[in-house]
Formats: C-alpha cells, sequence, structure tokens
C-alpha cells in the first residue's frame, strides 16, 4: 500500500482535473463546457473593459479606464516599441486583444468556485499559434515577397556557405513548424503545471485538514503562496505570448532585424 | 444605456459560468469512485460480481475489468485539442478581435488622442501665454527706462533751471545789496553832512554864548563870524 494511500489522499485522475463534461450541445462540435464559458467569459471581459472605458465622458481617466489605457500603453511601450518600433503600432489593437484575451482566459485559475485556467487546455494556445503563424508568414511574403522571404529566413545572411547544408533544415523546422508549436505548447504546459500544482495542494491541504488539522498549516501556506505565483504566471505567459508574436511579426517586417 | 447592457452582459456570463460549471476542479470525481463505478457497471452489464471473478476461469470477462479500471487512472493524451473548444475558442478570439479593432479599441484610443491633442494644445497655449507675458514685461520694462530716464531728464532740466534762477537771483540779490549799500552809504554821508552842519551851527551858538560870556567884549558881528568859522575849521580839522 503506498503512502499516499495511508494518509487517505484521494487524488482526483488528472482527466477530471482539465475534462469537463458538456452541459450543452452534447455531442456536437458545439458541445459547451466549463473551458469554453471561460474563453466566451475572458471575451465578454476583454470586449466590456474597452467598450466601458471608451464610454467614459471626461479626459481624466478613473477607474476602469486604467486597465485598459494602461494595457494599451503596456502593449505599445514595452512589446510593440521594444520588438517592431513606430512601424509596428499598427498591430497595437491586435496584440492588446491578444494579450487581455489570454490573460482572462488565464487569470480563472485563481478566481474562486471557477478555479481553471483555459488555456490548460490546447484549444486556445494552437488556434491563436496557428493564427500567428499565418499572420506572420503573410507579413514576411508581403514585406519581401516569397522568395526573398523564403531567402532570408533558410538562408540567414553573415553565415557561410557550407553551413548553410546544416542551418538551413534547422532554420526550417525552427521558423516553420517549431515556432507556432512552442508559442502554445509554452502557454498550455505553463497553465497546465499551474494548476496541477494548485491542485495538488488544495488536495493536501483538505485531506491533512481532515486528519490532522495542524498538518494542514504547510500545504495551506503553500496553497497560498502558489495562488499569488500563478497570477504572476498568468501575466507572464500572456506577456511572453505576445512578445514573441510581436517578434515573429517584426522579424518578418524587417528581416535585418 | 450601453454601458448597463455591458454590465448586464458580463455579469450574466460570469452566473452562467458559475452556475453551470459547478466548483472547483479539485473537487472532482477520484480515482476510487471512478473505479467504483467501473465495477458496478461492469457488475450490472455482465451480471458477474468481484467474486465471481477471483475463482477463475473468466480471464475475458477479468480482462475487460481490469482495462475499464485502468481508464480511470489513463487520462486521454491532453495536448490533443476538443475540436469544440477550438471552435469556441477560436471563434471567440476571432469576433472579439473583430469587435475590438471595430468598436472597442478606437473608442479607448480615441479618449487617449483627444487627451494628448488636449495636454498638447493645453501646452501650446501655454507656452503662448507665457512668451505673451514675456512680451508684456519686456514692454513694460522698456517703458520703465523711458520713464526713468524722461524723469531724469525732466530732473535735470529743472536743476539747471534752479541752477538759472538761483544765479539770477544771486545776481539780482547782489545788485540789490549794492544798490542798498550805495544808498546806505549816501544816506549815511547825508545824514553825517547834515549831523555835521546841526553840530556846526549848534556849537558856533554854544561858542559864541561861551565866548561872550568869557570876553565879555562886544564885537561886530564880521569879526565874530569869522573867529567862529576859524574855530570851527579847527575843531573839524581835529
Amino acid at each position: 500500500m503506498s503512502k499516499l494511500n495511508l494518509l487517505a489522499l484521494d487524488f482526483p485522475p488528472v482527466s477530471h482535473l482539465f475534462e469537463w463534461p458538456d452541459f450543452a450541445f452534447h455531442g456536437t462540435p458545439l458541445a459547451m463546457n466549463k473551458t469554453v464559458l471561460i474563453y466566451l467569459f475572458a471575451f465578454a471581459l476583454t470586449l466590456g473593459l474597452f467598450l466601458l472605458s471608451g464610454s467614459k465622458k471626461g479626459l481624466v481617466p478613473r477607474g476602469i479606464s486604467h486597465v485598459a489605457e494602461g494595457g494599451i500603453n503596456f502593449v505599445e511601450d514595452s512589446i510593440v516599441m521594444q520588438t517592431m518600433g513606430a512601424e509596428g503600432k499598427k498591430y497595437v489593437p491586435f496584440l492588446t486583444t491578444m494579450f487581455f484575451f489570454i490573460f482572462f482566459s488565464n487569470i480563472f485559475e485563481v478566481i474562486p468556485f471557477i478555479q481553471f485556467p483555459a488555456n490548460a487546455r490546447m484549444a486556445v494556445p494552437i488556434a491563436m499559434a496557428l493564427m500567428v503563424w499565418v499572420i506572420y508568414n503573410f507579413l514576411g511574403v508581403k514585406n519581401q515577397g516569397f522568395f526573398g522571404y523564403i531567402k532570408n529566413s533558410l538562408f540567414p545572411p553573415g553565415v557561410p556557405k557550407a553551413l548553410y547544408i546544416i542551418v538551413t533544415p534547422i532554420e526550417f523546422f525552427s521558423v516553420f513548424i517549431i515556432r507556432p508549436l512552442s508559442l502554445a505548447i509554452r502557454l498550455w504546459a505553463n497553465m497546465v503545471a499551474g494548476h496541477l500544482l494548485l491542485v495538488t495542494f488544495a488536495v493536501l491541504s483538505a485531506t491533512l485538514w481532515d486528519s490532522t488539522y495542524v498538518g494542514a498549516v504547510a500545504p495551506a501556506a503553500m496553497l497560498t503562496l502558489m495562488t499569488g505565483f500563478e497570477i504572476l504566471v498568468s501575466f507572464l505567459q500572456a506577456f511572453i505570448f505576445t512578445i514573441l508574436t510581436a517578434v515573429y511579426m517584426g522579424g518578418a517586417i524587417h528581416p535585418e532585424h | 444605456m450601453k454601458k448597463r447592457f455591458v454590465i448586464a452582459f458580463i455579469s450574466g456570463s460570469l452566473l452562467l459560468t458559475l452556475g453551470m460549471t459547478g466548483t472547483a476542479s479539485a473537487s472532482g470525481e477520484s480515482v476510487g469512485s471512478c473505479a467504483i463505478e467501473e465495477i458496478e457497471a461492469f457488475e450490472e452489464e455482465t451480471g458477474l460480481s468481484l467474486h465471481d471473478l477471483h475463482g477463475g476461469g473468466n480471464e475475458e470477462a477479468l480482462q475487460t475489468l481490469s482495462d475499464s479500471v485502468e481508464g480511470c487512472i489513463e487520462a486521454p493524451s491532453p495536448i490533443i485539442p476538443e475540436v469544440n473548444e477550438i471552435i469556441w475558442g477560436g471563434g471567440a478570439f476571432l469576433v472579439l478581435l473583430a469587435l475590438m479593432l471595430w468598436k472597442g479599441f478606437p473608442a479607448v484610443q480615441k479618449i487617449m488622442n483627444e487627451r494628448s491633442e488636449k495636454i498638447a494644445s493645453d501646452l501650446d497655449e501655454a507656452d503662448k501665454a507665457k512668451a505673451d507675458a514675456q512680451a508684456v514685461k519686456s514692454q513694460y520694462e522698456a517703458e520703465l527706462a523711458d520713464a526713468k530716464s524722461a524723469a531724469a531728464a525732466v530732473l535735470e532740466e529743472a536743476r539747471q533751471q534752479a541752477e538759472v534762477l538761483r544765479s539770477d537771483l544771486q545776481a539780482r540779490a547782489e545788485t540789490e545789496i549794492a544798490e542798498m549799500k550805495s544808498q546806505a552809504a549816501s544816506d549815511i554821508e547825508a545824514a553825517h553832512d547834515r549831523a555835521m552842519g546841526d553840530l556846526q551851527s549848534e556849537v558856533a551858538d554854544i561858542v559864541v554864548g561861551a565866548a561872550e560870556r568869557v570876553v565879555e567884549a562886544n564885537l561886530d558881528a564880521e569879526a565874530q563870524a569869522r573867529l567862529i568859522d576859524n574855530y570851527i575849521d579847527q575843531v573839524g580839522s581835529n
């Protein structure tokens, strides 16, 4: 008998932590579950945030306006200007939307009674990563021409020609295959890991509370600490996804960088 | 109206999420309860109980049960996305992006731009007001300098006039004093002469009287006059 069983630790199967039963349109491609509702809520929150901020009268920002305007400034100053320069300002709306949508989808990880990061499911990370793949390839072809883009992507200048035998396949996999996958998996895996950590400490706290009371102090403290940490991770992963998107788009627009 | 609609939309979404999804993930079904459910389902389907399997001879049914119970601890690959979640999640993002590009972002951007323009315009106005104030100050300073120089000129002119006046008055006073001195000298001389004449006749009378009493002689008038004049001249030369 394992130690975990001795402690009566009843840990739910991993699939039960991430897969939610359908509550509408069962068995159809439009089946709705908890994850879908969180996506819709993230959608409503992002849109609502901007519509409410946009409807505020007066030039002095108040309340919710700080969040929307701060978000725009953050994306513009810390992401676009750092990676794409002034030319990238026209992509600020796209990147801001992406940032807030990912952030709100993530932050439900620590919202009481919901406590699930929607991006711990692969759907949105992979869908958005593929969208980014299409966008940066389109921008590359548009700005450099098809052959120019392929040449600059697969044959980076300054590399000795003999090395192209090695470099070109690597670049091909890196630019056209690995990028979207790494983008999606990074976000998804971080949220999965965070959710597992929180569930582990929560189950441990509950079990030890039932048996010993005092023993629950340490895991409960860790649970509190990890909850704070996961708020940071939610923000950080939204930031990383957005800034990498901007980097890929900037690279497609300005190959020399 | 629009604001109320947005708030209602968000609140409704939250209530729906809370109401239809149950509690937190950690409260989900456990491995143990899953296994029990599988065993119960197996017993119901096959009509066999676990005791029946203990005896052996029913390896196929045991394998089936074993497989289904193992399913409780085997999770499907979590990296494979669900189609319905892709449709809803990806669709939500695309619709959100369209709505944000259409309404959400421009509304906030407009306010931010208006604020930037207002601040820039206020700064321009402040610069202009400062420049105006500077110009007015320069003008006042120039006028003040002019006034000061005009006042200095007036003072100089007054001083010169005063000097001229003083010189005139002094010259006139000196003239008058000289005239008065001359007049006084003349008056003194006249008074002196007059006094001398009076004194002379007075003294003559006294002398005549005295001489008459001294010599008690009766001199003729001509001799007396001559004698007196000689005496007076002698007294005057002394």
